[in-house]
């Protein structure tokens, strides 16, 4: 493996560790010694020693078993309160002072020591003539001393604080350590002898070139640059950890705009790029402005009861603005002034007051015509309108119409097929448009506009004509102007992938935050 | 508009030549009319036609006919317009009827045998005229009879609710018209066209045989027309006689074209029609438009050469007679739809084909611009996204429920009302931003939060002092939502918000039902309120069935493009 990408894998305990080996100057190093120079817990060193031995960076330099005695409990008890044969001899000489003594039994009884402890203090105080047995089993002690009993307690004496290497001990010492040292099947033993490994570590050949880089690069290893390394310059000395950048990152939910307003913005942008002013009307409309200054007839099948929302109060408003309504009152009678032969019905009055809900965006348009518009002069606006239907997939509650008109002597109906032709290109990118004759109350030519979109095929996009006579003379307009609109609904749906209108107003703040598409 | 169907093999008949559905479509344009599809199988066509002031199209033998003259650059004749006899039959039209359904017209059509086919052609017909152009029969009816059943003259009268009776179609017993009224389904269907009437329009024959009772029901004898029947009465009823007449020369073309023959009725009136008391029906209808060249070429945006534009009209149907400067043109007898010179521009574009027009760029320069409102709403919305907020998009319609009732507003809180009411919960404008936003949060429980939300745009302001009732005015609507959400965190926002506007305020403690006490506050501007904070009511949460705290903030983003500082 490559120096480099040996290095790049490495943990910070890991590196750690190597670090350590360097101060060593390439010497074989104990796991005690690393774990001083590491600073490391030692669990952490013998984790890291596994590592790096798996990589073949370190190796096992040289391996050393030792054995050390210590004292058990027992021992320490010894200590404190003398060993069986002491406890023996002591109670005997005690008895014999107040003229008792005891068998081996009634020693036993006295349950200062388990019996096979006592019967083999028994066994040794006899054979080296400390004791003798007199008639009836009676221990008699003698004045000769056991020199067993002594040599132990020196050593129990010698072991209370630290333990110590057996070999430090004669040999005579260390028969007698490991007889009463702790071995399966008699845990009752004062002496414990534990065997030690002591390992020494070196690098391997690998492991120096590695160690080495260790050390050419930053020592440390660190996870985060801080502000105080920064400030000392102790980042010089810091090796970053590489991280594993192919996880996906946490999820976070950016400030952002509605998607489908981003939409509308863009096309918003556009327009006004095209030279086109913004207009704005209000929601709650009179059936004047929605309709009767558009030249719909009050008695036309649209504007029945299931077409509009009506307001429940106030009913009406309280007067349409003159002479708008005395001009269009009469082109609806009887064409007033403006060469057409109107639709000759009574024309009513107070239900032009009648208030609704603004249905078409054109009602914006037609206050436009009468609030001495620019001429020439473009508007568009994007209006809100509502119509009464049956929410469903195609149709929402509410929604936006992107109108306008354009006023000026050069406008007639090529222009009008010009105007279309740019918004082909600029709202859908399409080279091919295809204009179909249509129908909409209040214009004359009208103009359904098809165009090949890039990605959706032929398609409408929009509805277009110039307003009829009957419209723009009543309102003081005396130019001609073409009135359009435009269907982009269906773009903005296709590029922010739904199929439901109600989508592009959802509530589910999960669908808002994921909905995205390129509309440009 | 109407959408009719019917078989390519009957319009190939009509226009005697074939017409496979790409053929048609490519002349639908002349009849503004759209392919919505073909069943390959049958040959069954469904078409839809957009023109309402057209409803001559609403046929197939109107669309064939529209076809046939552009192909034959001529319109045909229609001999019966002219015949100079006098009609043997007639109807006689009684007093009163001036007040409840004043107008008839009939014609008879014989010599030709009705087909399966052009039997259910001729009620489409009858149906879509009656429903679309006839306001639902309420201001023109059709009815067609068995011809060789009825004795003339007949009778167009007034008779009582319970003094006649008849069976009508589809029923087996004689009703009278009061019985009609209240259990044939046209009667209640279309009862209330003559509701308050207390006598009611009938036709009868010399024979005292009842042919309908209009604009409800046809007789089940005599006004039920078969397959196979060859000699028919159609006869127009309504209150407009323009309409009525118009209808009725529709119907008679229909069948004309189908090589019947039409022989006029004479309808004789106690009062003046408008056309006069006794008239002749079908009749021509149309007048003679003197229409200046130049309203046509300034409308198109072309020179018109006078026999060119001639021509383009005949080849429409029109009649026309071009002089240098004038065009007198007269419509066919099934058109009424003349009341400008732009409709006579539009039919020259028409005639001529959309596409022979080459676009002009319009080249006055006009200068862009967004609103002020528009461009302050987006300097805000902009503003409002770089502090972390996800715009929302509302529909505005919502109920009352939620702008009030769960707001704890009280109850007599006006807000713009819908009177014809679809659905509850899209009964009224909204007057205020925030409960769109609650109504994300209610749908939004396990959208990991914070909820950061935003969102400008229209409300509508009851507000009596204006012309409307109401003011439509742009609010901006801020929620924060999250296990922590605080006055303090909203207080923020708004706070680096006005700063960025440039707007000085001040909070003046609010007591609204809205809020927790003492955790709400009015926005003052210079003394004026143009907004509220606060920490929204845990029982407004529990009503919108939310289980996190709320803050926010509603303010006035016309004040805001306002100069106030």
């Amino acid at each position: 493996m490559q120096t480099t990408a040996v290095y790049d894998s490495l943990h910070p305990l890991e590196i750690n560790l190597l670090a350590a080996f360097s101060q060593s100057a390439d010497k074989p190093v104990s796991d005690s010694s690393l774990q001083e120079l590491s600073q490391l817990e030692p669990s952490q060193v013998s984790m890291a020693l596994g590592w790096l031995q798996a990589k073949q960076l370190v190796s096992i330099h040289s391996e050393i078993v030792t054995a050390w005695v210590g004292l058990t409990e027992v021992g320490h008890r010894y200590v404190a309160d003398g060993s069986p044969p002491e406890w023996i001899i002591r109670t005997c000489k005690q008895g014999a002072g107040e003229g008792r003594s005891f068998t081996v039994k009634e020693l036993q009884n006295l349950n200062a020591f388990p019996p096979t402890d006592l019967s083999r203090a028994f066994g040794l105080l006899k054979k080296e003539g400390a004791i003798a047995l007199g008639a009836g089993g009676r221990i008699e002690p003698t004045e000769t001393p056991s020199p067993t009993v002594e040599k132990l307690r020196a050593l129990l004496h010698e072991l209370k604080k630290n333990r110590q290497e057996l070999l430090s001990f004669s040999p005579e010492q260390q028969t007698l350590l490991r007889q009463y040292a702790v071995k399966r099947g008699s845990a009752q033993e004062p002496f414990r002898v534990e065997e030690r490994i002591h390992r020494e570590y070196t690098l391997t050949e690998t492991g120096k070139a590695v160690a080495e880089r260790c050390h050419a690069g930053a020592v440390e290893e660190v996870s985060q640059l801080t502000s105080d390394m920064l400030k000392d310059g102790s980042w010089r000395n810091k090796r970053f950890r590489k991280y594993t950048i192919t996880l996906r990152p946490p999820r976070v939910a950016p400030g952002r705009r509605h998607p489908y307003r981003e939409f509308l913005d863009l096309v918003k942008h556009k327009l006004v790029g095209m030279g086109f002013q913004e207009m704005r009307g209000p929601l709650v409309e009179t059936e004047f402005w929605n309709m009767d200054a558009l030249f719909m007839p009050q008695f036309h099948p649209a504007r029945a009861i299931h077409d509009v929302y009506f307001v429940k109060t106030p009913t009406h408003a309280e007067t349409i603005a003159e002479p708008f309504l005395s001009q269009v009152a009469e082109t609806h009678e009887t064409g007033g002034a403006t060469g057409s032969s109107g639709w000759g019905y009574r024309y009513d009055k107070e239900r032009a007051r009648r208030l609704i809900l603004r249905s078409q965006g054109t009602a914006v348009s037609a206050r436009t015509l009468a609030s001495n518009p620019l001429i020439p002069g473009k508007y568009f606006s994007m209006a809100r309108c509502f119509r009464y239907d049956q929410v469903d997939a195609t149709h929402a509650t509410d929604f936006f119409q992107i109108e306008g008109i354009v006023l000026g002597e050069e406008i007639n109906f090529r222009t009008l097929l010009g105007l279309l032709t740019i918004f082909a290109k600029e709202m859908a990118q399409a080279q091919e448009s295809k204009f179909f004759p249509a129908y909409f109350p209040f214009t004359e030519p009208s103009v359904e506009l098809h165009v090949r979109h890039p990605k959706l095929g032929w398609m409408e996009l929009g509805g277009a004509g110039l307003f009829r006579p009957e419209v723009t003379q009543p309102l003081g307009v005396t130019v001609p102007v073409i009135a359009w609109g435009l269907g982009l609904d269906r773009m903005a749906m296709v590029a922010l992938g739904i199929h439901d209108i109600r989508e592009l107003f959802s509530v589910d703040l999960e669908k808002v935050r994921t909905l995205r598409g390129r509309f440009a | 508009m109407p959408t009719i169907s019917f078989f390519q093999k009957d319009l190939e008949d009509l226009l005697g030549r074939t017409a496979p559905p790409e053929q048609l479509e490519s002349w639908l344009p002349l009849v503004k009319g759209e392919l919505k599809d073909v069943t390959q199988a049958t040959g069954e066509i469904r078409v839809e036609l957009q023109d309402s002031n057209r409803p001559d199209l609403w046929s197939v033998e109107g669309i064939a006919r529209q076809i046939r003259i552009k192909l034959q650059e001529a319109p045909p004749a229609y001999p019966f317009l002219h015949t100079k006899t006098k009609p043997k039959r007639r109807i006689l039209v009684a007093e009163g009827l001036e007040q409840v359904r004043p107008y008839v017209a009939a014609c008879t059509a014989t010599g030709y045998t009705v087909t399966e086919e052009s039997l259910a052609q001729l009620i489409q017909a009858q149906e879509k005229l009656a429903d679309l152009y006839g306001h639902k029969r309420k201001t023109v009816s059709i009815g067609l009879y068995r011809l060789p059943s009825i004795h003339f003259p007949v009778t167009y009268g007034l008779v009582k609710p319970t003094e006649a009776r008849f069976t009508p179609l589809g029923f087996s017993e004689k009703l009278t018209l009061q019985e009609i009224l209240t259990v044939h389904s046209k009667g209640m269907e279309y009862g209330s066209i003559l509701a308050n009437q207390p006598l009611l329009p009938l036709l009868w024959d010399t024979e005292g045989q009842i042919l309908s009772f209009p604009p409800i029901i046809n007789s089940q004898d005599i006004g039920q027309v078969h397959a196979g029947d060859s000699a028919l009465l159609v006869e127009v009823t309504g209150t407009d006689m323009r309409m009525v007449l118009l209808t009725l020369n529709i119907f008679a073309t229909n069948l004309a074209d189908r090589g019947a023959v039409i022989d006029p009725i004479e309808v004789q009136y106690p009062y003046d029609t408008g056309w006069g008391k006794s008239i002749r029906t079908p009749c021509d209808i149309s007048t003679v438009h003197k229409i200046p060249l130049k309203a046509i070429e300034s409308a198109l945006g072309l020179p018109i050469d006078a026999e060119l534009v001639q021509q383009t009209l005949r080849a429409y149907g029109y009649e026309v007679k071009a002089s240098r400067h004038t065009l007198a043109v007269r419509l066919p007898h099934y058109r009424s739809d003349l009341m400008h010179p732009v409709d006579v521009a539009e039919d020259v574009a028409i005639s001529r084909g959309y596409d022979s027009f080459v676009p002009v760029m319009p080249a006055q320069f006009t200068v862009g611009s967004l609103s002020a409102l528009e461009m302050t709403s987006d300097y805000i919305r902009e503003h409002m996204i770089g502090q972390g907020f996800q715009e929302i998009f509302s529909n505005i319609l919502l109920s009352h429920e939620e702008l009030v009732e769960r707001m704890r507003l009280p109850a007599d809180e006006h807000v713009v009302e819908v009177d014809n009411v679809m659905s509850q919960s899209f009964s009224c404008l909204r007057s205020w931003i925030v409960p769109s936003l609650l109504r994300v949060e209610t749908a939004s429980p396990r959208a990991f939060y914070p909820h950061r939300l935003f969102e400008i745009g229209e409300v509508a302001i009851p507000d009596s002092s204006r012309e409307l009732g109401s003011r439509t005015a742009i609010r901006l609507g801020i929620v924060i939502a999250h296990p922590h959400a605080n006055f303090s965190e909203v207080h923020t926002c708004l706070d680096v918000l006005m700063f960025y506007l440039v707007k000085d305020y001040e909070l003046e403690p609010l007591s609204h039902g809205s809020f927790l006490d003492g955790r709400a506050g009015t926005i003052l501007s210079q003394g004026q309120p143009v907004g509220l904070i606060g920490e929204l009511h845990p029982e407004v949460l529990e009503k919108w069935g939310i289980s996190v705290p709320i803050s926010v903030v509603e303010l006035d983003v016309d004040w805001l493009c306002g100069d106030g500082s």
